[in-house]
């Protein structure tokens, strides 16, 4: 049966898409093409180069460059350490944050706040509990009869600090999406188990986790998205340094392109941290999928 | 005498967690109480000796942050108003209006604004400097309001979902048009949608730190976050004033949570978890 306003309908909707497309036309399909070509361009502003093509010789020069391994290499170990790390951290603080309050308010401030921060406080902050002389950590330490630690001059401390911060404020997003997770169980599951004589572990185990599961594969593809692309808090806490101990790609592709201007080889790197963005965002987009029609 | 215990750790379990997310605010907020000559005392003190407000005086003598705080919200109130406009027209065609391959034009604007943002700033810093849009609010607000546009559009496309196909087709029995249904019987309706995928894109530009460093650097371009964190360029690290001036900017953070913390709960999960 055609209705008189089928065609209307295909109409607006078509002008109801159109400014959505229009905006990240401009600000992501363009500036990734824009991106993709540059990088296979000589564009040294600070040399005056006119930006002459140069095929692959970006890339070869990449893979030659120390800085960018190791850049690369710090990149994937916040990933390796942070991502578990927010995720365990979060499932215990999305636990304690489900029991049955009469208050609410201090476990949601205590979940939101962390939240709510920009990355770049956090860094600061926790640049000042680890501060060698007056920080928090190192009196801790010394009330305890150890140290005191060079945590943001020694390379190996220096990445563990970065990455414990990230731990610390990403967890609460973490937390967030799990606990909507834990609240969408009915909790005649856990009655029956109950019923059934299941300790707490095993309902855990056997409930808990395998209904959280969609939730927890959304927290874990958000946070290697996000861990990916780490750049505010080594910024704020240690600048990349000691040296480039804790320099990731993002850090290093900003160094290249916007303070040295050396456009085509902060493009080339740009495109590398693409593609595994692009990798990983894939997952979610196949997860989206899934869930629909639901 | 097993309720008791039941409670007690309950009580553990809440304290736990409110001293995890509050900790580092508190602390710099004690911080920023403590004289200059308090701060560089060993061994440290916890509680302010001699509490003062003369960190603060100086936070504002020395940096602009009324500037910084007026620019971060028109940024994040202009790309709040942005998104929200766009991605709920959006968000409206595919969820109620017949569209050819509706869920895939969903996932393909989800993924194409998941393009990320450490990448795109670069080509974002030679096309705004080409066109003249650094160091300018519109410049910021672009951008920031395509960095939300996933998280609304899900969360209105959900919130779409749920209001009642009928309410519309009797308006348009009624002899309304549809653009007459979506005026008096959606838009009506769509508040608490609206104001949900609001608040997530306001916290997500008001937080935004590369994209404002890199595109408005200008001393009276920067947002709070870009503010504060140059602040240390300019002096050996000015504790007493950084801890000052986050405890400045932190406070609207925490005024927004108290008002609307189960609206941001609910909207975190529609958005990341259903789709």
């Amino acid at each position: 049966m055609r209705r008189p306003w089928d065609l209307s309908e295909r109409a607006l909707a078509f002008f109801f898409l159109v400014p959505a497309f229009l905006l990240l036309s401009l600000v992501a399909v363009y500036p990734a093409a824009h991106l993709f070509l540059t990088s296979f361009r000589e564009l040294h502003l600070a040399l005056g180069t006119q930006g002459a093509f140069v095929g692959l010789a970006n890339y070869r020069q990449l893979l030659e460059d120390a800085r960018f391994w190791n850049a690369l290499r710090v990149t994937l170990e916040i990933v390796l350490v942070t991502v578990p790390g927010a995720t365990l951290f979060g499932l215990a603080l999305a636990l304690m944050a489900n029991l049955p309050y009469g208050i609410k308010w201090p476990v949601r401030l205590g979940l939101l706040l962390p939240w709510a921060m920009p990355l770049v406080f956090a860094g600061l902050i926790f640049r000042w509990f680890f501060e060698s002389d007056f920080g928090i950590v190192n009196d801790v330490l010394r009330r305890l009869g150890q140290g005191p630690l060079f945590w943001l001059t020694d390379p190996i401390l220096a990445f563990w600090a970065v990455a414990l911060s990230i731990v610390w404020k990403t967890s609460s997003f973490v937390a967030l999406v799990l606990l909507a997770g834990l609240q969408s169980i009915p909790r005649e599951y856990y009655e029956a188990a109950r019923v059934d004589g299941a300790g707490a572990l095993q309902i855990f185990w056997r409930i808990t986790l395998p209904l959280l599961k969609p939730a927890l594969l959304v927290a874990l593809i958000f946070r290697t998205l996000t861990a990916l692309q780490t750049f505010d808090i080594p910024y704020a806490m240690t600048g990349g340094g000691p040296g480039h101990a804790t320099e990731t790609l993002a850090m290093f592709i900003r160094t290249q392109s916007v303070e040295n201007l050396n456009l085509g080889y902060g493009s080339a790197a740009a495109m590398t941290l693409f593609a595994l963005s692009m990798a990983v965002t894939s997952l979610y987009l196949r997860h989206l999928q899934a869930t629909e029609g639901e | 005498m097993r309720r008791m215990g039941h409670r007690a750790w309950l009580v553990v379990a809440a304290l736990l967690v409110l001293t995890n997310g509050t900790f580092p605010a508190i602390w710099i907020l004690f911080t920023s109480l403590k004289t200059e000559a308090e701060l560089t005392r060993t061994p440290i003190t916890y509680w302010p000796a001699e509490p003062t407000l003369a960190n603060y005086v100086r936070a504002f003598q020395e940096a602009p942050l009324p500037r910084y705080f007026l620019n971060s919200l028109v940024v994040a109130a202009g790309a709040t108003i942005l998104c929200v406009s766009i991605s709920a027209l959006a968000a409206y065609a595919l969820a109620r209006l017949r569209v050819l391959f509706a869920h895939a034009l969903l996932l393909t604007l989800v993924a194409l604004a998941m393009f990320p943002t450490a990448t795109l700033v670069v080509p974002l810093f030679q096309i705004f400097t080409t066109l003249g849009l650094r160091n300018t609010y519109l410049g910021l607000i672009l951008p920031h309001a395509a960095l939300s546009l996933p998280v609304a559009v899900l969360v209105l496309y959900s919130f779409f979902k749920t209001i009642p196909k009928d309410l519309e087709a009797a308006a348009l029995v009624d002899g309304c048009t549809r653009l007459g249904a979506l005026w008096y019987v959606v838009v009506p309706l769509s508040g608490p949608g609206v104001f949900t995928a609001a608040l997530l894109a306001f916290v997500n530009s008001w937080d935004e730190f590369l994209l404002a460093l890199t595109l408005a650097p200008a001393k009276d371009m920067r947002t709070l976050p870009v503010g504060i964190t140059l602040y240390q360029g300019e002096y050996l690290f000015p504790w007493p004033l950084i801890s000052a001036a986050l405890v400045v900017a932190l406070v609207p953070v925490a005024v927004v949570i108290a008002l609307f913390q189960e609206r941001i709960v609910a909207g975190l999960t529609q958005g990341a978890v259903k789709g």
